[in-house]
């Protein structure tokens, strides 16, 4: 556990439910194991108002993309005058990987949004920039492999925005329990037609 | 460089004084005798018995050994163990704590206690602390008060008797789903807890999800319950990919 | 290796966003992983079983659809099977990445090059554009691919490595599930079969993959290229891997997840009046 995708730790996780979409993240902001610098790193962004992107992996690289795509979107916007839709984001945010195929940002990005017919769109990168969508749920982080095992048990189809919040958060707070790297609180953003609901979760701070 | 040298480049031209010179790469030899054959095994304990699941997929790499290997091995009439890591391994160990209690047995005129067979599968472990057994051992069963008991160890030998536990290579998916399902530790609602029924049927959705995302992990599950009444065994389908 | 240029000024940085690789993040990334790093991160593989055969006057490609990532499934259900013409499919083994946007990056090619002929593009320049490119990275762009597609010529089937070989081929199998495959195509290929035998043999060289290698699995993608029609993906042609338990869980009950604070941003839709004045 070396790796520079370790480094800093993290715990992104999103899911679609009925005419909603929600993705949580933890906001540790460590240095390895044994350090932990703060407590209220931010992790998910919003690029449009529907869409929220979650950056895990090297913290240096979350910021530096972050602001990449917030320059892109607005270039976007002045140029033609809309908003991207989700899958467009997923798409350009492929590209902008690939392009640094041979010197990679360790980052490995979550997008959740919805698109104009308000369906859900999930998807997930690698760090070179290879999208895979899904239509239940999607992990990325030094914790996804005990996230992977908590939604796999308690996604369900067809949930409302109050349970998609409880799964959500519960399977976030339950996976980073497990994940010394991640953890220390969380935060959530349930995005549906008319709102966008943020709650920051009291998780154990150790 | 990866070790290779070429000739004619200018950066790194080989000189007499290298002792590789005449090679075209180092050959690196080295010993290996361990490997992992996969798998996942879980244990639960409850107020008067305890449910141990485990797949019986054996592989290694890319390959699939066989589709029908139990991990789980009965030692007495009221003590299992699961093993995952290397199969080999876990045979011979299991095999060794076998005789060890049938020596027990006819020393003691009464079987070993789970509590008994713990200490010794620890001194077991520890006795090969430096060519250590590969095996992520769970051992269960129902102690002489009638509780259920989970222990969960290490490869050498550390161990700690615990509610609930997992290993072998989907525990990291398993650990969190046992957490939220009987420790409950993030939430403020209480809600009554899984009965023995609840128990095996969490352990079969558990290990279902881990065959859906941990590729080692498949082909069948079995569940083995023990309480007063003795051990009995079901089994169930996995996913064969 | 030439020397990676680095940019000088912002006008520089725009330059290196016009297309083609960046190398701005190498040197930091070396200089990262001499300070913190041992090993690279991995990306994701997808660790495949495909294959494709030639009939009479059709070409037939199939894939299993498991993304691995290591030893965890990072997909389920994904795509192998990629577009490049209406006439020319492909299937793909080894980086995911790499594998996604060559082929994206050869259709584009390929539409370009059919608007200026106004022709339908043949199966050999795709292959000699691929194996080019592939040749000129050295096998580090990680693509081998099982390329098939009816053209004027007839139909055509061929194998890519990453190097960039290539071979022409009745039937043939890439991916790490490639023997489990094989030994099914060796037994019962034969050149006459029909286009619904054909299916099945593909299916079943995929299903041979998906069970015995654990580098594959879920479900068979075939797509079928006819003259007459063009490709067709048919997608998850088979699914022999449904989940076969699944234990209702009591869901969890609305409050129980402790919380901190809580925002709530309304959403309004604006509807502006765009008044044409003369």
């Amino acid at each position: 556990m070396s790796g520079l995708m370790e480094y800093n730790g993290s715990a992104i996780v999103a899911m679609a439910g009925e005419n909603c979409v929600g993705i949580a993240s933890d906001t540790r902001h460590g240095i390895r194991q044994l350090q932990t610098v703060s407590c209220n790193r931010q992790k998910t962004f919003q690029v449009t108002d529907q869409c929220y992107v979650g950056l895990s992996g090297l913290a240096t690289d979350v910021q530096t993309v972050s602001q990449l795509l917030n320059f892109r979107m607005k270039l976007f916007t002045l140029r033609e005058e809309r908003k991207m839709q989700p899958r467009m984001i997923g798409n350009m945010i492929a590209s902008m990987l690939y392009e640094k195929r041979f010197g990679p940002y360790f980052t490995e990005p979550v997008v959740a949004g919805l698109d104009g017919e308000h369906k859900p769109y999930l998807c997930t990168f690698d760090f070179i920039g290879c999208l895979s969508t899904a239509e239940d749920f999607v992990v990325s982080g030094t914790t996804a492999e005990q996230l992977f095992g908590v939604c796999e048990s308690f996604w369900r189809p067809g949930m409302n925005k109050d349970e998609l919040f409880e799964t959500l958060s519960q399977c976030l707070l339950s996976a980073a329990d497990r994940d010394c790297l991640a953890g220390w609180g969380g935060v959530v953003h349930i995005i549906t037609p008319d709102e966008i609901i943020t709650k920051k979760l009291k998780g154990r701070m150790d | 460089m990866n070790g290779a040298h070429r000739f004619g480049s200018k950066c790194d031209r080989p000189k007499a004084t290298d002792i590789h010179f005449k090679m075209q790469a180092p050959v690196e030899h080295r010993w290996s005798p361990y490997a992992d054959n996969g798998g996942t095994c879980l244990g639960v304990a409850g107020e008067n018995f305890v449910v141990v699941a485990a797949d019986t997929r054996l592989s290694q790499g890319y390959s699939i050994h066989t589709r029908n290997c139990s991990k789980v091995t009965r030692l007495t009439d009221k003590c299992v163990i699961a093993s995952c890591g290397m199969k080999s391994d876990a045979i011979t160990l299991h095999k060794h704590l076998k005789a060890r209690l049938v020596m027990y047995e006819h020393q003691h005129r009464r079987q070993a206690s789970v509590t008994a067979i713990a200490q010794m599968l620890s001194t077991t472990l520890y006795y090969k602390r430096f060519f250590p057994y590969y095996t992520f051992n769970v051992l269960c069963g129902v102690d002489d008060e009638g509780k259920g008991a989970v222990y969960h160890y290490d490869a050498i030998g550390s161990f700690e008797r615990v509610p609930y536990t997992t290993s072998g290579s989907g525990s990291a998916l398993v650990m969190s789903v046992l957490d939220a399902q009987i420790d409950k530790e993030n939430q403020t609602i209480d809600t009554p807890a899984l009965d023995k029924a609840g128990i095996v049927e969490l352990c079969k959705d558990v290990l279902s999800s881990v065959g859906e995302r941990d590729i080692y992990t498949g082909d069948s599950g079995e569940i083995f319950l023990i309480d007063a009444a003795g051990i009995s065994k079901t089994e169930f389908d996995l996913k064969l990919d | 290796m030439a020397a990676v240029e680095e940019p000088q000024d912002y006008l520089d940085v725009l330059q290196s966003h016009r297309g083609g690789f960046s190398f701005e993040n190498c040197k930091r990334n070396a200089y990262l992983a001499s300070q913190v790093a041992i090993k690279p991160p991995t990306a994701m593989k997808s660790g495949t079983t495909i294959c494709g055969i030639q009939l009479k006057d059709v070409v037939i490609l199939a894939a299993d659809t498991r993304s691995t990532c290591g030893p965890m499934v990072a997909d389920k259900n994904c795509e192998k099977l990629h577009f490049i013409a209406k006439n020319v499919y492909c299937a793909g083994a080894g980086t995911a990445a790499d594998l996604q946007h060559t082929t994206e990056m050869m259709e584009s090619q390929m539409e370009l090059l059919r608007m200026a002929t106004g022709t339908q593009p043949r199966v050999c320049t795709v292959v000699r554009r691929l194996s080019s490119m592939l040749f000129k990275y050295q096998g580090y762009v990680g693509c081998a691919l099982v390329l098939g597609g009816v053209d004027v010529t007839g139909p055509h089937l061929f194998q890519i490595y990453p190097h960039g070989s290539t071979d022409k081929l009745p039937f043939t199998s890439m991916g790490s599930g490639s023997l489990a495959a094989m030994a099914i195509l060796e037994a019962e290929y034969n050149e006459n079969l029909s286009v619904e035998e054909g299916k099945k043999l593909v299916a079943k060289a995929i299903r041979a993959g998906i069970f015995n290698d654990l580098g594959s699995g879920s479900n068979v993608d075939v797509c079928v290229i006819t003259k007459d029609v063009g490709g067709t993906i048919l997608r998850n042609f088979e699914k022999p891997n449904e989940r076969k338990f699944r234990a209702k869980h009591a869901a969890f009950p609305i409050g129980t997840t402790p919380i901190m604070k809580q925002e709530i941003t309304k959403l309004v839709s604006v509807e502006e009046d765009v008044v044409m004045r003369d």
